[in-house]
């Protein structure tokens, strides 16, 4: 394809700014994801309630938390596994009112995540504040046998499922969360592209 | 008027066969020789007796055949049908429109009786008779617009219009070119067109989505679109692409004629009175080149068509690894006579 073409369904993130109107604010990030966060308060502090969910799982991520400590006075809450975050994103969810606005800072990943698990709650992704950052690792689904497979980092992967070799399209699915996976040598078995990685 | 149903295969030896009579009404696609994307819609109204366009939903000679390839494919795929829970009023309608419209439009194979909301719905073709209540989905053995998609020819999906936009959000979808319903359940219109090449600067998506936001109740509209398939195959999906890609390598000067099919789409779309909702129908007419060589216009009029085709276009619909041997086998038909404007036959 030429220069300039463009799959419309790959989602764009933006840089999180505080919605002034909102009644209450929720915000969700990780590992160096920490800085967004910690930009949205060099903005301002709102006047409104704020809340933050702030995941360090491993142990190359940065770590932010004491600098978040300090700045947060209100509501500071750090976990050490992503289920437990979403647990209580969960929680959080079930007892909130209209006027809550949700940003979400980290890899594709985890943003996708935030998404899928405010979903039960009537949430629509639109609604939710985005900025991707660290890696550009995809979550891959595959077309053929449904099989997510995550922390992609090459034009080529192997299905987590199938086994089958998959081409990561730019095509995303905003429903699961992913892009399209699809058999790179359904044509020409056994005749694979160089495999490169160019989502670090 | 009494058709004969075909008994035949879109699968392992494929014997789907177009009588004379199913080529001289083939939805040609090309009225130029010259092939764009286009905002191609027009009104869906009655058209000459005997063409596809004679009746709402047109079914063919290949009726039988179709829907039983339907029911082998939501078999082995149940994910091929897919409805958000918001789209049940939508399936209602759907239903509705389907069964009023064919027994209305042949009397001899389908029948409707309503008593109050208890309705009765009779399908000789497939022999199927059930009686159930209107607006009470447990009264039927498959959701309202699974049920009814199963009795009809083509691919349908549900469009639920909000936000300035329409999504999809429902369908049933086993005769489709290359897309995948449950990867595309719950897009917009502008991510559902994303991979489609071209049509972003050509301003298409934007015009037509403005049309079809203003689509009337009792005013639908039609397009053709088109693209090549090897072997008369129905499920052309990404999740059996594993199945059928390889088929793209036997073409050849031998075989060109008779594996390569010309793959024309009747996209229909009618909006739903309770729902807003839009029904967007694709039904799939597949002709060989050897068919489409039964009238020398049709031919050479795409032998032109693809001889000039953007190179964009030979990737998107898949057809890199064997496109030039259709141009080349279809170059002996054409003498270079100037066509008139017009796609038919004749």
């Amino acid at each position: 394809m030429e220069r300039g073409y463009w799959i419309k369904s790959k989602p764009i993130y933006t840089s999180l700014t505080w919605h002034e109107k909102a009644t209450s604010h929720l915000v969700l990030a990780t590992g160096i994801g920490g800085m967004a966060v910690l930009k949205l308060f060099q903005q301002m502090h709102p006047t409104q309630p704020v809340t933050v969910l702030y995941g360090k799982y491993g142990q190359i991520e940065l770590d932010y938390s004491d600098t978040l400590k300090s700045i947060i006075q209100d509501d500071l809450h750090l976990y050490k596994f992503e289920e437990d975050l979403l647990k209580k994103l969960q929680v959080l969810l079930r007892d909130a009112t209209m006027g809550l606005r949700i940003y979400v800072a980290g890899s594709e990943g985890f943003i996708w995540d935030v998404v899928a698990a405010a979903k039960p709650f009537g949430i629509q992704e639109s609604e939710i504040m985005k900025e991707q950052v660290d890696t550009l690792a995809r979550t891959v689904y595959c077309v053929h046998c449904k099989t997510i497979t995550k922390y992609v980092t090459t034009n080529i992967t192997c299905c987590n499922g199938c086994e089958r070799m998959l081409f990561v399209r730019d095509h995303f699915s905003r429903n699961l969360g992913a892009y399209m996976g699809l058999m790179v040598d359904a044509e020409s078995p056994g005749e694979l592209p160089a495999i490169e990685e160019i989502y670090p | 008027m009494q058709l004969n149903f075909n008994d035949e295969s879109f699968r392992d030896d494929y014997s789907y066969k177009n009588s004379p009579e199913a080529i001289k009404r083939f939805p040609f696609p090309f009225s130029e020789d010259h092939y764009m994307y286009s905002v191609n819609i027009e009104p869906h109204a009655k058209g000459a007796k005997g063409s596809v366009y004679e009746y709402t939903f047109d079914v063919d000679e290949h009726y039988v055949s179709e829907c039983l390839d339907k029911s082998v494919t939501l078999e082995q795929d149940p994910g091929r049908y897919a409805a958000l829970p918001h789209m049940m009023t939508a399936q209602w309608d759907f239903l509705e429109l389907a069964m009023t419209a064919m027994a209305n439009d042949y009397p001899e194979y389908f029948t409707l009786t309503k008593n109050g909301n208890v309705w009765t719905w009779k399908n000789r073709p497939l022999e199927i008779i059930d009686t159930f209540t209107f607006g009470d989905a447990t009264t039927l053995p498959y959701e309202p617009f699974e049920y009814m998609g199963r009795q009809m020819q083509g691919d349908f999906v549900l469009l639920d219009q909000r936000d300035g936009t329409l999504y999809a959000d429902a369908g049933i979808v086993t005769s489709q070119a290359d897309w995948s319903l449950a990867f595309n359940t719950g897009m917009s219109w502008q991510e559902w067109h994303g991979p489609v090449p071209k049509v972003t600067e050509l301003g298409v998506l934007d015009r037509a989505l403005k049309y079809l936001l203003n689509l009337q109740v009792a005013n639908p509209v039609r397009r053709l679109n088109w693209t090549m398939t090897i072997n008369p195959r129905l499920d052309t999906s990404p999740e059996n692409y594993p199945l059928w890609a390889i088929d793209r390598k036997k073409v050849n000067d031998e075989t060109v004629g008779d594996l390569v099919n010309l793959r024309v789409e009747l996209q229909t779309l009618f909006r739903l009175p309770r729902s807003n909702a839009i029904v967007f129908g694709i039904r799939c007419y597949l002709a060989s080149l050897k068919d489409i060589a039964t009238y020398p216009r049709w031919a050479k009029r795409l032998h032109r068509v693809q001889k000039d085709l953007h190179p964009d276009l030979i990737e998107y619909k898949g057809m890199t690894t064997y496109h030039r041997y259709v141009i080349d086998w279809l170059a002996q038909f054409d003498d270079g006579e100037v066509l008139e404007y017009g796609a038919h036959p004749e």
